[in-house]
């Protein structure tokens, strides 16, 4: 029952959804050659219970009806229950209701603005909790108390900027310009921005742009001839990937919270950004969407290695609960919110488009997409 | 003490009727003996009915209720994806076996069985209508909950501000945002956030 093609030697297969044209195909291409790696790796080791996993990928070319309809064929068309994918929290937002009607499985390898608890969905990107709180924080106390938030205009940015206005106002900051860019902007959207950073001084940029247009942010901040040193460039989005496509002398200096650098001093890591650059080229690196679109896969075949069957019913308990020696360290999908337990690490980015870590938790952080643990309190 | 109720049940009819007869329907079957009877049964209900024949690629999103032949590629023909419908589905079943993964894909609210029987016709698409505006309502109230959630931390932050420099208890505190939200016609997280806006202005 419920599962016809047990017995059979047939492939298990499932959807991804990542962008390789369109504003944010930089950085969605490096989670799909990710998902690529893990499934490569899977089915060399012998696959699942004997099946290979084979992967349907459609390109939604970063449009946010596109995620949707292509949900909908993945699930319709091609009979797929699981869906690894999405980038921006657009694009989550259109695909939830479809897995959530058809009771399938998103599995979405990025960073987000919390406050979102689907059944349907195993977040393994970070949660405020996990970057934001600790990014400022240590920027309050290095920099100075003034920042000025710039993202690009969609759900993440305005809902992220929320939660860290709140962060910031409540240890005693303040938030001293706040702007939004169009997910198209260019570098002359960014030159008034600059011009503003320069009358109004404050402490730190911090920035939620994604895509093509976080090139533009940096390369503006350096034309402008500000220092990292005394004011940098924070973000949440800017990774490894944004860093190669704007030039590692543009990005140097600059400020990243993630679960994940391609600099964690690990064997597993290691061993990990070895197998990545000899599949992809030697120019390639890793970044946190890579490492998280990575270690899902491999969460998804240990779950499905036990249960054998990858209806969505059997196969979400596995998975809650489950823990796994990731690149960044020992992660754990937690069993309360779906959300994952993940590193909390600040890099800085330096001349070789790499980052220096300068700090991490001692332990996972246990993932609050509600900010519960977190007091909202006069400061 | 049980009562008669003898007034009650002709009322509670009366009123699905005229939920019935409020209802904008479009049916999809062929004018064949069957068809006719069932645009005859929904017709019998005073909705407005529309009949369409043959079904098109893409079905209109202007309707309460759409009934629909079992066609091929149905889901395709909706105007939305799964989990986005504007309009409850009824699917007229077909005589012979079914398809049960496709049927699963057309995320339908109610099946329709052959032979069409008076009355059954419409408590199913009733049935469907009402279902529909369940789940309607269960989605907005989860769309309600996510905003307030998010929104529960501004509001917080402003009664802690009107108790520090207002001098007022907590409850209070949030009765006034609550009446300046009325009172303007605003919703209480902007009222909130207005607060905390002007808190940091005046320093």
């Amino acid at each position: 029952m419920g599962n016809p093609t047990a017995e059979t030697g047939a492939p298990w297969r499932v959807g991804l959804l990542f962008s390789k044209t369109g504003i944010t195909s930089v950085i969605e291409q490096t989670q799909l050659q990710a998902s690529i790696l893990a499934i490569e790796e899977i089915n060399a080791a012998g696959g699942i219970n004997g099946r290979e996993l084979q992967a349907i990928h459609y390109d939604p070319g970063s449009s946010t009806t596109a995620f949707a309809q292509h949900a909908k064929r993945l699930m319709i068309d091609d009979g797929v229950t699981t869906i690894f994918g999405c980038y921006t929290s657009s694009s989550r937002k259109a695909v939830l209701p479809v897995v959530e009607r058809l009771n399938g499985l998103l599995w979405y390898p990025t960073l987000y603005e919390g406050f979102e608890y689907s059944p349907n969905i195993i977040y393994t990107g970070a949660a405020p909790n996990q970057n934001s709180v600790v990014l400022s924080q240590y920027l309050l106390k290095t920099y100075g108390t003034r920042f000025f938030l710039i993202g690009s205009d969609y759900i993440y940015p305005r809902e992220s900027n929320r939660v860290v206005g709140e962060l910031v106002r409540m240890a005693g900051g303040a938030v001293v310009g706040e702007r939004y860019v169009g997910l198209r902007a260019q570098r002359r959207d960014f030159l008034p921005l600059m011009r503003e950073c320069r009358q109004v001084q404050p402490s730190v940029i911090f920035s939620t742009v994604v895509g093509e247009a976080t090139t533009h942010l940096y390369q503006a901040y350096a034309d402008a001839g500000f220092d990292p040193r005394i004011m940098p460039i924070a973000s949440l989005t800017t990774t490894e990937a944004e860093i190669g496509a704007m030039g590692p002398d543009v990005g140097c200096g600059h400020i990243t919270a993630a679960p994940y650098f391609e600099a964690i001093d690990s064997d597993v890591n290691r061993a990990f950004v070895r197998r990545y650059k000899k599949r992809f080229g030697s120019d390639q690196t890793t970044n946190m969407c890579v490492e998280a679109a990575y270690f899902q896969i491999h969460i998804f075949a240990r779950a499905l290695a036990m249960t054998n069957s990858i209806e969505t019913d059997c196969l979400r308990p596995m998975v809650l609960g489950a823990a796994f020696d990731a690149p960044q360290g020992q992660i754990t999908i937690n069993p309360l919110c779906g959300h994952t337990d993940l590193w909390t690490r600040l890099g800085r980015a330096n001349g070789d488009g790499k980052f220096d870590i300068f700090w991490q938790s001692r332990m996972p952080v246990d993932a609050d997409p509600y900010l519960v643990g977190y007091g909202a309190h006069v400061a | 003490m049980i009562r008669e109720q003898t007034g009650r049940e002709p009322a509670a009819r009366a009123r699905q009727e005229a939920a019935l007869a409020a209802l904008d329907i479009v049916v999809m079957t062929p004018r064949s003996a069957d068809g006719e009877l069932l645009i005859r049964e929904l017709q019998r209900t005073r909705a407005s009915v529309r009949h369409c024949w043959p079904a098109p690629e893409t079905y209109p999103v202007e309707a309460d209720v759409i009934v629909s032949e079992w066609v091929p590629r149905l889901a395709h023909r909706l105007p939305w994806v799964p989990g986005q419908a504007k309009a409850a589905l009824v699917v007229v079943l077909p005589a012979g076996p079914l398809a049960l993964d496709q049927l699963h894909d057309v995320a339908a609210d109610a099946l329709l069985p052959r032979p069409f029987t008076q009355g059954v016709v419409a408590a199913i698409v009733l049935h469907a209508h009402v279902r529909f505006a369940y789940e309607q309502r269960l989605r907005a109230r989860i769309d309600k909950l996510d905003e307030t959630l998010r929104g529960m931390r501004t509001i917080e932050r402003a009664k802690a501000i009107l108790v520090e420099t207002r001098g007022i208890g907590a409850d209070d505190a949030y009765h006034f945002i609550r009446r300046q939200a009325m009172d303007r016609r605003v919703t209480i997280n902007a009222v909130a956030a207005a607060i905390i806006d002007s808190h940091e202005l005046l320093g």
